[in-house]
């Protein structure tokens, strides 16, 4: 991956999972990366690489989506496990700040990025200049999804984010007040 | 990236507050300490004037809808002004625009705190 295009590029090499997060990694570019990382742990493959190396800075939902990721490897095994490389102290400061160092492997003899994976951008990932408008109730539903997961990886996360994730739930419950689903 | 930095000043018994930089996870504590402080000194009417922020973060948005009920809650209110066009655009996806009020001007967000 020589050219570090703004947003994620993913690849995969020898059942590894790679990624790489360019400029900053928020609500409105964890979707893609959600989908992604879905269709390969259901694909059975069970080991991710990040390098938040050029990352910028992430916010909750990222970080949560992040969790979700970890979430599901651990459900996995022992040897399904997410590793972050290249993290910054700032980066890995918003990651302890939230409990996630323990969910995670932090530059834990990770293999290197191989230049020889098929890297590829997850399309409209650089939130400078997004293309499509995202969707109020896709990201509400993310978004509710990512906070449950920082809460479910660190009870202490609770009062970080209860405001947020009261505000979210009680926005779907008035678009959906008998509970029932977007179609 | 920028520095995220925090100003003051009063407008009679109006605060505004400056925000310059990113207000991310990283730099929301600040702004909860001094949000934190003007409410122990019985400040509740609180204009930020986001005119120079370049970027706010998912939780410290939500986190500031805690703030403004409790100013609420005390007869006051927290208000935003000067949002810029990028950052009012993930306000209003996020629907925090129902209970968030947003000023054009100074004038107008300091005056909103006479008509109640």
């Amino acid at each position: 991956m020589g050219e570090l295009s703004k947003g994620i590029s993913v690849g995969c090499l020898n059942n590894r999972v790679y990624a790489r997060v360019v400029g900053r990694g928020t609500f409105q570019n964890s979707q893609p990366l959600r989908q992604f990382a879905q269709e390969k742990i259901d694909q059975g493959q069970e080991e991710f690489i990040i390098d938040l190396g050029p990352c910028q800075g992430m916010d909750s939902t990222f970080l949560g989506v992040l969790a979700g990721i970890g979430l599901r490897l651990r459900q996995n095994g022992p040897t399904a496990s997410i590793h972050i490389v290249n993290i910054t102290p700032r980066n890995m400061d918003l990651l302890q700040t939230l409990g996630l160092d323990r969910l995670f492997l932090i530059n834990a003899d990770a293999p290197a990025l191989p230049a020889n994976a098929d890297y590829h951008p997850l399309p409209d990932t650089d939130i400078t200049q997004l293309k499509q408008p995202l969707d109020k109730e896709e990201t509400a539903d993310l978004m509710i999804e990512a906070h449950d997961n920082l809460v479910r990886v660190d009870p202490r996360n609770t009062p970080k984010f209860k405001e947020l994730a009261r505000f979210l739930r009680e926005a779907v419950e008035r678009r959906h007040p008998n509970g029932e689903q977007k179609k | 990236m920028k520095d995220f930095r925090i100003d003051q000043e009063s407008r009679g018994a109006v605060q505004i507050i400056r925000l310059a930089g990113s207000l991310d996870m990283y730099s929301f504590p600040r702004l909860e300490s001094h949000l934190n402080a003007l409410f122990q000194q019985g400040r509740y009417s609180l204009v930020l004037d986001c005119r120079d922020l370049d970027y706010i973060g998912s939780a410290g948005l939500g986190a500031l809808i805690g703030f403004a009920k409790q100013a609420r809650e005390h007869n006051g209110d927290l208000r935003l002004l000067n949002v810029p066009e990028r950052i009012y655009k993930i306000i209003e996806l996020l629907g925090f625009t129902k209970v968030l009020k947003v000023h054009q001007t100074e004038d107008d967000a300091v005056a909103s705190f006479q008509v109640k």
